[in-house]
């Protein structure tokens, strides 16, 4: 067992090094400096934050009951309206704007805890005994959520237009200057992985829910009510997803698409870090985050320089290969490929995943 | 001992049993002309363009076949095998481009007419068929077809491979980022014309849509009562029956000696090849295709229509596509009440995920279950009746 962990960690180290080698190689090859790799790294971990607050309720949640909920994109899409609203409503101009994002963000956490409590108690738990339509109830409540924003909000989307002290403020990393937000939002990102592991850990209720993970019925052999536990668990998931659209508002913009990619990544983050599995969700948050900003910046490299089959010494198949997938898919989509490409290699390789057991 | 049934017997008890879905089928065949004459516009359009009520109609309902044929494929993974997909989309997908990209961007029929010119030239001058069939056209198409249906069914069959093992949400995990993956990579691609999608002009005159609607029209009512008799035939064989002891409890099913993942890659390939035929059929009404094949709009669809018509129930597909392919059709205008203005199809989306989650709490057997259930209580509630019923029938 420790063993098998001691592997594990070594795969994952030397996936980290790839990626991270691959990058750092890139931005030497491309000229422009380090700068790149610097972006890598802060968008990577962006991204990774916004994954692992998408993924980190799916997990539990789908650990504990066999729940997939399907939603949990949606109530990101919810925080990022929410916030986007709050925070350019002409009501509530008068807060000055760093506390007036603040409350937006808490605004929105409390909502989707509220609409996670709804979903929970009001909708999946008559569906107790058919756990494979709680699934099919939670897809379709993404979709009416998605159609009721759409009916509030427009299919337009909204772009975060008023600045707040936090975004305007600079540091920088590699020689490339950041906004104080994103280091903001990874050091959120860090402090909530780390506090959901210490509940996890050493807190009685974070031992019901490990348990109950392992094994439900036992648990409920016991004596506890793991549906309660669950419906806590739920409601953290959503509250967790709907912050972390709240939060992510003021970079990505309030729009409809926004959750279902997170969704997506984050799916592909909890099948790669072996499902029902903390510790799992939060390197395969970073995993994912990271791989899709080398990807990015491996087609913006290959993109600006044109591929010479010739030049390319003996390798003309892989400047071919490379030269198609530039010109004609656009590399934008290789990025948005990245989670599903890394899911299903997983699904076809790994099934259980990095750190799950088999099932 | 068994006693041997005559034809005529074999004839009145297919008869008796299948009434409804015979009558059915003769008023679909009768369907165009009724309207036809109802309305006074012709079944085939006016002056040799489809124009008319009856064409419109029959436009409806080829709509509501491509969908009855989705919904029934689905049916098999969702309703009777217990396999959830959530990118069914994907397979309606590969067969409306796969059809399209081997007629309209390979050469293919080129190819097929260089080689069959001499014999459709034969066929034409010595055995009398008329002057514009045109056989490479025709041969091109079912062989695209073919390689269509094929092929999703082969995408189907590792997708089962690589996933059934696994508890059953990994499939329907799969599926979902596999459609997603064909939705962008398809939206992006040049050699389809990303966005735009594009159009395959080269189409059989006598299966061509826009110069003969009523054969189209007949082409995709075949084609939908086809796969209906197909899965019946499979879901009343053996096979059908360990699918549905699968879809109650797999392990027990495991436990009697059945290669459980053996019989539910059947439903799938066969699942996914039927959703390939609506794709097919879509691809011949439209002559064009777009990446909105593949949007999630044709997995939702199904997945709805089946829970509403009736999960795991041959007529409840069916009757679920139909009912909501055609209010959709009817109801998508703006009603005026006085002063106020509803444009329902506007909202169309969000009354239909209403409607979905009150179904799937309140009626989870849907339409056509709901019913029965009733219909099985009523007659239970009265057993002189059904004693009764019994003695004749």
């Amino acid at each position: 067992m420790n063993n098998e962990f001691q592997r594990t960690m070594i795969i994952v180290g030397i996936i980290f090094v790839a990626l991270l080698g691959t990058s750092f190689g890139v931005a030497m090859a491309s000229g422009n400096g380090i700068g790149t790799f610097g972006i890598v790294i802060v968008a990577g971990l962006f991204n990774a934050m916004l994954l692992f607050l998408v993924a980190a309720g799916l997990s539990i949640v789908f650990g504990l009951m066999d729940v997939l909920n399907l939603a949990q994109g949606a109530y990101f899409t919810i925080g990022a309206y929410v916030a986007w609203q709050f925070h350019h409503a002409p009501m509530f101009a008068g807060i000055p704007a760093d506390l007036r994002f603040v409350l937006g963000v808490l605004l929105a956490t409390v909502i989707g805890a509220i609409l996670g409590i709804i979903l929970e108690r009001g909708l999946l738990q008559p569906l107790y005994e058919r756990p494979i339509f709680q699934i099919v109830l939670t897809f379709g409540v993404g979709i009416v959520i998605g159609e009721i924003l759409k009916a509030i909000w427009g299919t337009a989307g909204k772009q975060w237009i008023e600045p707040f002290g936090l975004q305007q403020g600079l540091f920088v990393v590699f020689g490339q200057q950041f906004s104080i937000y994103r280091l903001f939002v990874i050091v959120i990102g860090f402090i909530l992985i780390i506090a959901i592991a210490l509940l996890l850990r050493y807190t009685r209720i974070g031992i019901i829910i490990r348990a109950g993970v392992e094994d439900s019925e036992m648990v409920e052999a016991l004596g506890i009510n793991v549906r309660f536990v669950f419906t806590g668990v739920f409601t953290l998931g959503c509250a967790v997803a709907t912050f972390g659209g709240a939060v992510a508002a003021p970079f990505l913009g309030a729009g409809l698409g926004v959750g279902q990619g997170f969704l997506l990544g984050a799916i592909a983050v909890i099948v790669l870090g072996g499902l029902g599995s903390y510790e799992g969700t939060a390197i395969g948050s970073v995993l994912v985050g990271l791989a899709g900003q080398v990807v990015i910046q491996v087609t913006n490299y290959a993109n600006s320089i044109n591929i010479d089959p010739e030049t390319f010494g003996g390798g003309s198949f892989l400047a071919g290969l490379l030269n198609y997938s530039t010109d004609v898919v656009g590399m934008s989509v290789w990025s948005s490929l990245t989670p599903m490409i890394l899911l299903i290699l997983v699904l076809l390789l790994r099934p259980s995943g990095l750190f799950g057991k088999e099932r | 001992m068994i006693k041997q049934r005559s034809i005529g017997d074999t004839i009145r008890i297919t008869l008796q049993s299948n009434w409804f879905y015979l009558g059915l089928l003769a008023f679909l065949i009768l369907f165009p002309y009724l309207v036809a004459w109802f309305t006074g516009d012709p079944v085939g359009g006016v002056g040799g363009r489809p124009r008319g009520e009856s064409v419109y109609w029959q436009s409806v309902f080829i709509e509501v076949f491509i969908f009855v044929i989705l919904a029934m494929s689905y049916n098999l993974m969702f309703g009777f095998s217990g396999v959830i997909s959530f990118g069914h989309a994907l397979f309606f997908g590969i067969g409306g481009y796969t059809t399209a990209i081997i007629l309209g961007k390979t050469g293919f029929i080129n190819w097929m007419t260089g080689i069959l010119q001499p014999l459709s030239d034969m066929m034409i001058n010595s055995f009398g068929f008329a002057d514009d069939f045109n056989m490479a056209l025709t041969l091109s198409l079912i062989i695209a077809s073919i390689v269509a249906i094929a092929i999703a069914g082969l995408v189907g069959l590792v997708m089962g491979l690589v996933t059934l093992r696994l508890k059953g949400v990994y499939f329907a995990i799969f599926t979902l980022a596999l459609s997603e993956v064909a939705l962008i990579w398809v939206r992006t691609w040049g050699f389809t014309s990303a966005e735009d999608g594009f159009s395959v002009t080269d189409l059989p005159d006598f299966i061509n849509p826009t110069r003969f609607r009523i054969n189209y029209y007949y082409f995709a009512l075949i084609c939908t009562v086809l796969v209906f008799l197909i899965i019946r035939r499979l879901m009343n064989s053996p096979t059908g029956r360990v699918l549905l002891a699968i879809r109650e409890n797999e392990d027990r099913a495991q436990a009697i000696g059945y290669n459980t993942l053996r019989y539910k890659l059947l439903a799938i390939v066969l699942a996914s090849m039927m959703a390939a035929v609506a794709g097919i059929i879509q691809f011949g009404f439209n002559k064009r295709v777009g990446p909105e094949m593949f949007s999630v709009r044709f997995t939702i669809q199904p997945l709805l229509m089946v829970i509403i018509g009736g999960i795991g129930t041959f007529s409840g597909p069916v009757l679920g596509a139909t009912l909501l392919d055609l209010s959709e059709t009817i109801f998508d205008r703006e009603f005026v009440f006085g002063e106020f203005t509803l444009n329902v199809g506007e909202y169309w989306s969000l009354i239909l995920g209403i409607a979905f989650i009150v179904v799937v709490l309140v009626f989870p057997q849907g339409i056509v279950g709901t019913v029965r259930t009733q219909w099985q209580k009523y007659r239970s509630s009265r057993p002189v009746d059904s004693e009764k019923a019994q003695n004749t029938g």
